[in-house]
């Protein structure tokens, strides 16, 4: 598919991940334009139902950033965030399918590059890898 | 505090009612949530309180048609002073029974948990028709299954069960690998259970080898069937298009999740105004792919629930009986439930004492998560 340009569904955390992306954009750091990013307080309040209803509305990946362990402003609601992703990848594996598509990285205010690389290499990924499955996919 | 009980006139069953009557007359406890045989001959619960009535009692009824978890999260959210109500129920309600009090849903301070062995049941659905009018059925039930019987009638998550004896209980009364003829084993594991133990005459031993020995042998026989029944469910389930196709038939009637003894939320998030979709906004949707189905977002509400509940569920299939267009969510929910619960080492209903997976962290773990 030569027009095929991945759409991420990205979820930012307040305190971190939004400021790093703040910082890329501040500093004019370049990267693809594919991510949507929606702001949230927490990466914990992320729950399964957004990722989902992302990826089955045709998403072709979700990105959801947090503070680095440790560093969460809500003192643990990154290592909980963490649980629920494996919770969530095992489910996945459970019914045969993709985990990597959504991607969970802790990205702190001070890291602009880290934010503009990383969207780069999920953009470069997920362009390697092709649509979701679900993206043409009506029955769901 | 552990012993066999004698059993009288051949009946285990009438000599669990009679343990029933001696705990009501002598206030040990005020009421027992129990299965029971309605007039009509449908297996039902009832709690019971006047040992006069305890005849309709059926103990030891092989029928679920709820998970009684369901009802005791019903009534007994909060403790009461004047209450002590002994729940007799199976391995599978007594293990919802722990998770929602893990939950905060069920107050543990006026329940004794009295569990009995149990070898697999029947739907209640048309069970009147199975039984027939065999008045002993349940005692016959009893014996046949003391040792592992294979019986393809029983409820599917029945046939995958691995927990014939409960694993968190005051008070336990066992059938497997004894000569229920003649004798029950029963076993008090709290102080609780040893108030109501108090006085019986037990003859007083370890666990017999042969029960040790029948348990696992039950145990193992239902691994089998279940790795046998997830490798047939794998061809038909695995990967995006099969898995639609699975959930094709969903009504979204969400009775999976009203039945299902944990899925404990007062309000579902499904059944709230988010999901209210207006029309304008139903079109827009459809914009997207050229077309939605309808009713919308099944697969949604099955998967969300997957990553809610699976942590908790204890594979009592009982929402599978309550599907009207016949999902297979007993095998499905086995295997997602057991996979995940593996991940974070955790039983369901296990214990009292291990926090909810998603309730606890920590620091030092899955540390590659969030970094590759």
């Amino acid at each position: 598919m030569a027009s095929y340009e991945p759409k991420i569904v990205g979820f930012l955390c307040n305190w971190c991940t939004y400021a790093g992306a703040d910082l890329a954009g501040t500093s004019r750091m370049q990267y693809p334009p594919n991510m949507r990013p929606i702001r949230v307080m927490c990466s914990s309040a992320v729950d399964s139902v957004y990722i989902l209803r992302a990826l089955l509305e045709g998403a072709d990946g979700v990105f959801i950033g947090g503070c680095h362990p440790g560093d969460c402003h809500y003192v643990s609601g990154n290592y909980k965030a963490r649980r629920r992703m494996v919770l969530f990848n095992s489910v996945m594996k459970s019914l045969g399918l993709d985990t990597d598509r959504v991607w969970l990285r802790w990205i702190s205010a001070a890291e602009g590059r880290k934010f503009a690389d990383t969207i780069t290499e999920m953009t470069g990924h997920l362009s390697k890898k092709g649509p979701s499955a679900f993206k043409e996919k009506w029955e769901v | 505090m552990k012993g066999t009980l004698k059993v009288e006139a051949k009946s285990p069953e009438a000599t669990i009612r009679g343990l029933f009557a001696r705990w009501l007359k002598e206030g040990k406890l005020s009421a027992i949530l129990s299965p029971a045989y309605s007039a009509a001959g449908t297996a039902t619960l009832a709690l019971f309180s006047n040992p006069q009535k305890l005849d309709e009692a059926a103990p030891l009824l092989p029928a679920m048609g709820v998970n009684a978890a369901s009802i005791v999260a019903e009534f007994a959210r909060d403790a009461s002073p004047n209450a002590k109500v002994g729940l007799f129920l199976r391995p599978c309600e007594l293990r919802a029974v722990v998770e929602l009090i893990k939950l905060k849903q069920v107050a543990p301070d006026s329940l004794v948990l009295i569990g009995a062995d149990c070898a697999g049941t029947y739907k209640a659905a048309g069970f009147r028709n199975v039984r027939g009018k065999d008045a002993d059925f349940d005692n016959k039930h009893v014996r046949e299954q003391s040792g592992y019987a294979e019986n393809v009638n029983f409820r599917v998550a029945c046939q995958m069960c691995e927990y014939p004896k409960p694993l968190v209980f005051d008070l336990n009364v066992g059938f497997i690998g004894m000569d229920a003829d003649t004798e029950l084993w029963v076993e008090a594991a709290t102080d609780k259970g040893k108030g109501l133990v108090e006085g019986l005459e037990l003859s007083a031993q370890d666990e017999p080898d042969k029960r040790k020995k029948a348990l696992e042998g039950l145990s193992a026989a239902r691994k089998a069937t279940t790795a046998k029944r997830i490798e047939e469910l794998d061809k038909a389930m695995m990967g995006p298009e099969k898995l639609v196709e699975y959930f094709s038939d969903c009504l979204n009637c969400h009775n999976c999740m009203k039945v299902c003894p944990v899925c404990y939320c007062r309000e579902c998030f499904f059944d709230s105004d988010t999901f209210q979709r207006d029309i304008g906004e139903h079109v827009r949707v459809s914009l997207r792919k050229g077309a939605t189905r309808m009713p919308s977002e099944t697969l949604l509400f099955h998967l969300t629930r997957m990553n809610h509940m699976m942590a908790s569920c204890v594979q009592c299939g009982i929402c599978e009986d309550s599907c009207p267009v016949t999902i297979g969510l007993a095998t499905l929910f086995k295997k997602v439930s057991q996979n995940a619960q593996k991940e974070f080492e955790y039983v369901s209903g296990r214990s009292l004492d291990e926090p909810l997976p998603l309730a606890t962290f920590r620091e030092s773990e899955f540390t590659k998560v969030g970094e590759e």
